[in-house]
């Protein structure tokens, strides 16, 4: 799925319109708590994975972006309408990771990204 | 090479920072990125651990040709149970550490599934942390 049609199905507000390149999603996941995200993601061997994922989370402080830098991760979808402080709007803008938001909760994005064939990356689990 | 970082309790603005230049310190010297994720998750883990549970402390990162090692360091109060603060879950943080996002009881253990050695020193004037990651494929 491309990111820009996830942009346009979830009505995404996008944070960093500079860096918003077209690239591939095709992995996800979500967490609020970051040492989750921590943990399940640094069990991906394949950097492409990663580099093709998207982190869903409420977590609208700078912890979020810090946790996708560590991960080389590129995009973060906050999700339930937050609206993260320009501290962290910065922040990604820095470290070049795509911030985006969306009305949507947790579940309702996950189970439609699931259903358009997007993955959930599993602890240990390597495609 | 060696470099030192402060670390400031309680500062969630700030938390990341070190392990963010060590990141880019890796990067720039080519390192494997399995190996580079490892470092930096364990790294950060610790760095908010520093943030969250100590009055502050410091970390110091050495590389050299075998390894990449890191020690935090911080001035208190201690862990009061090791063997309990290692369990899955086990947690005395705050309210305002969830909210960060953090402090659900995963870092130590997170910390010792990522590093090839780990070794925790704590008592009541402080809390020593030493992470050793292998560099392998040298």
């Amino acid at each position: 799925m491309k990111l820009s049609e996830i942009i346009k199905q979830f009505h995404c507000h996008v944070y960093t319109p500079e860096l918003a390149i077209d690239k591939e999603i095709n992995y996800a996941f979500c967490a609020d708590l970051m040492s989750d995200a921590l943990m399940v993601l640094n069990s991906v061997k394949d950097d492409r994975i990663l580099k093709e994922s998207i982190l869903i989370t409420g977590l609208t402080t700078n912890q979020s972006i810090r946790t996708a830098e560590m991960l080389d991760m590129e995009v973060v979808l906050l999700v339930r309408g937050k609206i993260p402080s320009l501290k962290v709007v910065e922040l990604a803008k820095e470290l070049k990771i795509i911030l985006l938001a969306t009305d949507y909760t947790m579940f309702n994005t996950s189970g439609l990204m699931y259903k358009d064939g997007i993955k959930g990356i599993i602890y240990n689990q390597q495609w | 090479m060696v470099k030192e970082y402060q670390i400031i309790a309680r500062n969630y603005d700030l938390a990341g920072r070190a392990s963010s230049d060590i990141k880019r310190t890796l990067k720039a010297i080519n390192l494997p990125w399995d190996l580079i994720k490892r470092v930096c998750a364990a790294s950060y883990e610790a760095e908010i651990n520093v943030v969250i549970h100590s009055v502050g402390g410091y970390v110091t990162f050495d590389l050299t040709e075998q390894a990449i090692t890191l020690d935090f360091y911080d001035d208190g109060p201690g862990i009061a149970n090791i063997e309990l603060a290692m369990l899955e879950g086990f947690s005395t943080a705050t309210e305002l550490d969830h909210a960060n996002g953090f402090g659900a009881g995963m870092g130590l253990p997170n910390m010792k599934r990522s590093a090839d050695l780990m070794e925790l020193k704590s008592d009541s004037y402080g809390t020593h942390v030493h992470l050793v990651f292998f560099r392998r494929n040298l």
